[in-house]
């Protein structure tokens, strides 16, 4: 047989992709059979496990290595989100919502907000919607660094935390330098967002952009061909698309499956209507499927903040709505209207109209809902929060069935879960 | 409440209306929407049903359950509680909201056999307003201690106070 020749066109992309089959039967040869008449031992994983990435208990059942049932366990960090909500006025559950998801508090932030606008039926002005783009981009790429430093570390390479954090960092910078805060932000408003951009906060954001798309080919070249993260990450964790849709698992799990589902583009909002960007789908759907559409995100949420900064308009921040919106604190203090729009919001909240909405918004770990019930008065009557991690907790039983015990830690951290969002 | 007005629903909803409409007929016991959101009540016998056909049928495909929770009116003496699933097309990007209103104590089928996601959703629609379901696997307290007293997101659960935890009178003394 004679070697294939070098100008022979590599077979296109198309017939590479796996088709669900064929995945199916990955999964099913990539997961060892579970013998139902050997002993079975009981191990509790968590919640105080390194490895847990929070307080997240599971009662495994072990044949051997071989994990036969989980049984996961939520609920350490439940503060009862929803019940404090009903004793709120729309505005102030904004903070509320930044504990939701400590690590990327300005997608939940953003998600509140959109869902209370389509509950009144306003609209941000276009500075507003551009600014919140370029925010929820900045989230999402300091939550890949840190999930991705968090998920390396998991397959055991300890130093490469630090090279993640130290992006990590510059991008918590810059939200400081947005809104004075570096976790838990509370910048989103209904209506807009609290300021506008600070002086020099575009250069600054250039320089970023400058360097990032290096540093995440540098991130690439030491793991892509790695291959002790190859050999952990191929094949394993195989998750399809049925899976998926049954367990309500979203977001890069969901894309890493070869599902084109991103609600930027299925349900737009805020300025992405008028963005270029690409939604990254893999198709293996196995860990690596997922380590590669959260890289190929970074990249397209870098050219997403350049064409916000690029294509900002100009304008007000927030919308000039007195019935729902406060105002800017800079006016307050100058106008007498504003002071008593600020105090009629402050103290009565905003008039919003009975009815009930449900929005979701692609967050970086999935799609995040927001169901508020409105019965008119100015606090909501039930907010049900839908969170992507409440969810992926729950896949951990489909998901880790017939894994190896070593496996765990890495299909687990593969789906991004963080548990304060999930207890709410 | 809200009255239906189907001309704001888009084209793909419409088709999604009138197809349910059709099969259903008067078991859709009201249609309503709001901000282009179409909601369908359904009596407690015919969730499951209803629930399947939005699942199976070709033309609708809603594929994934997007969350299912419950909500408590207390002004309504007769069925204080509801039920609400909404439902989301992953091809169509279409969505949908099916909701049963139930009277206290009453029970609602399960509906862990049609999506496994609703496993977690039923538990703390459980734990949270006491609404019963029938057939579910593991039906426990989910996000509480497992012998906390009281459904918390009743409305007459009071926001603070000693109330619903363990309050342990036997480690007096000892701690």
């Amino acid at each position: 047989m004679s070697a294939p020749s070098q100008d022979q066109a590599p077979p296109a992309a198309t017939t590479l992709r796996p088709t669900l089959e064929e995945l199916r039967e990955r999964k099913a040869r990539s997961r060892q059979p579970v013998h139902g008449d050997r002993e079975v031992l009981t191990v509790s994983m968590g919640p105080h496990h390194p490895s847990m990435h929070g307080v997240f208990r599971a009662e495994v059942d072990f044949d051997g290595e071989v994990i036969v049932a989980t049984r996961p366990e939520i609920g350490n960090l439940h503060r009862g989100v929803e019940k404090l909500a009903e004793s709120l006025t729309y505005h102030q559950v904004i903070p509320l919502t930044d504990r939701l998801h400590y690590v990327a508090s300005f997608a939940q932030n953003h998600g509140y907000c959109e869902a209370v606008e389509k509950l009144i039926g306003m609209e941000a002005p276009p500075r507003a919607r551009f600014i919140r783009t370029m925010a929820h981009e900045m989230t999402r790429i300091s939550n890949h660094l840190l999930w991705l430093g968090i998920h390396i570390m998991d397959f055991g390479a300890i130093t490469f935390q630090q090279i993640c954090f130290r992006e990590r960092e510059y991008m918590m910078d810059m939200f400081e330098m947005l809104c004075g805060a570096r976790l838990t932000h509370s910048y989103c408003r209904i209506g807009g967002v609290a300021k506008d951009l600070p002086d020099g906060f575009a250069e600054r954001m250039y320089g970023a952009l400058d360097f990032l798309p290096t540093r995440i080919s540098e991130y690439e070249r030491l793991i892509d061909k790695n291959r002790i993260f190859l050999g952990r990450a191929k094949d394993v964790g195989i998750f399809t698309s049925e899976d998926c849709a049954a367990w309500r698992v979203t977001g890069p799990a969901l894309r890493a499956a070869g599902v084109a589902r991103d609600l930027r583009k299925d349900e737009p909002y805020a300025a992405y209507p008028e963005i270029d960007f690409e939604s990254a789908v893999e198709y293996e759907a196995d860990v690596y499927a997922r380590y590669r559409v959260r890289m190929r995100e970074m990249r397209e949420s870098v050219k997403i903040i350049r064409q916000c900064l690029e294509n900002m308009p100009e304008g007000p921040v927030l919308a000039k709505d007195a019935a729902h919106v406060i105002p800017e604190k800079k006016d307050v203090m100058r106008s007498s209207a504003a002071m008593i729009q600020d105090f009629m919001q402050v103290f009565q909240g905003p008039q919003v109209p009975a009815g009930e909405v449900y929005r979701a918004v692609e967050t970086p770990h999935g799609e995040l809902g927001f169901h508020v019930v409105s019965d008119g008065s100015p606090k909501p009557q039930r907010l049900h929060i839908a969170t992507p991690c409440f969810f992926h907790c729950q896949a951990t039983t489909p998901m880790w069935e017939g894994e190896m015990l070593a496996d765990v830690v890495g299909i687990f951290g593969s789906v991004d879960v963080c548990l304060g969002s999930c207890d709410r | 409440m809200v009255q239906a007005n189907l001309d704001e629903l888009s084209a793909a909803l419409k088709t999604v209306q009138k197809e349910l409409t059709s099969k259903f007929g008067k078991k859709l016991l009201e249609t309503s929407t709001f901000r282009g959101e179409l909601t369908l009540v359904v009596a407690p016998e015919d969730w499951i049903a209803v629930l399947t056909y939005c699942r199976d049928s070709e033309t609708l495909g809603f594929d994934r359950l997007d969350c299912l929770f419950g909500n408590h009116y207390p002004e309504r003496a007769d069925q204080p509680f509801e039920v609400v699933a909404n439902l989301t097309s992953i091809p169509n990007t279409t969505r949908v909201r099916i909701k049963t209103r139930l009277a206290d104590g009453e029970s609602l089928p399960t509906a862990t056999g049609l999506w496994p996601s609703a496993g977690f959703d039923e538990r703390e629609t459980w734990e949270m307003f006491g609404v019963v379901f029938d057939g579910h696997p593991n039906l426990q307290r989910l996000l509480l201690i497992s012998d906390f007293q009281g459904f918390p997101l009743r409305k007459d659960f009071p926001l603070e106070g000693l109330v619903g935890g363990r309050i342990r009178t036997d480690l007096k003394g000892k701690l």
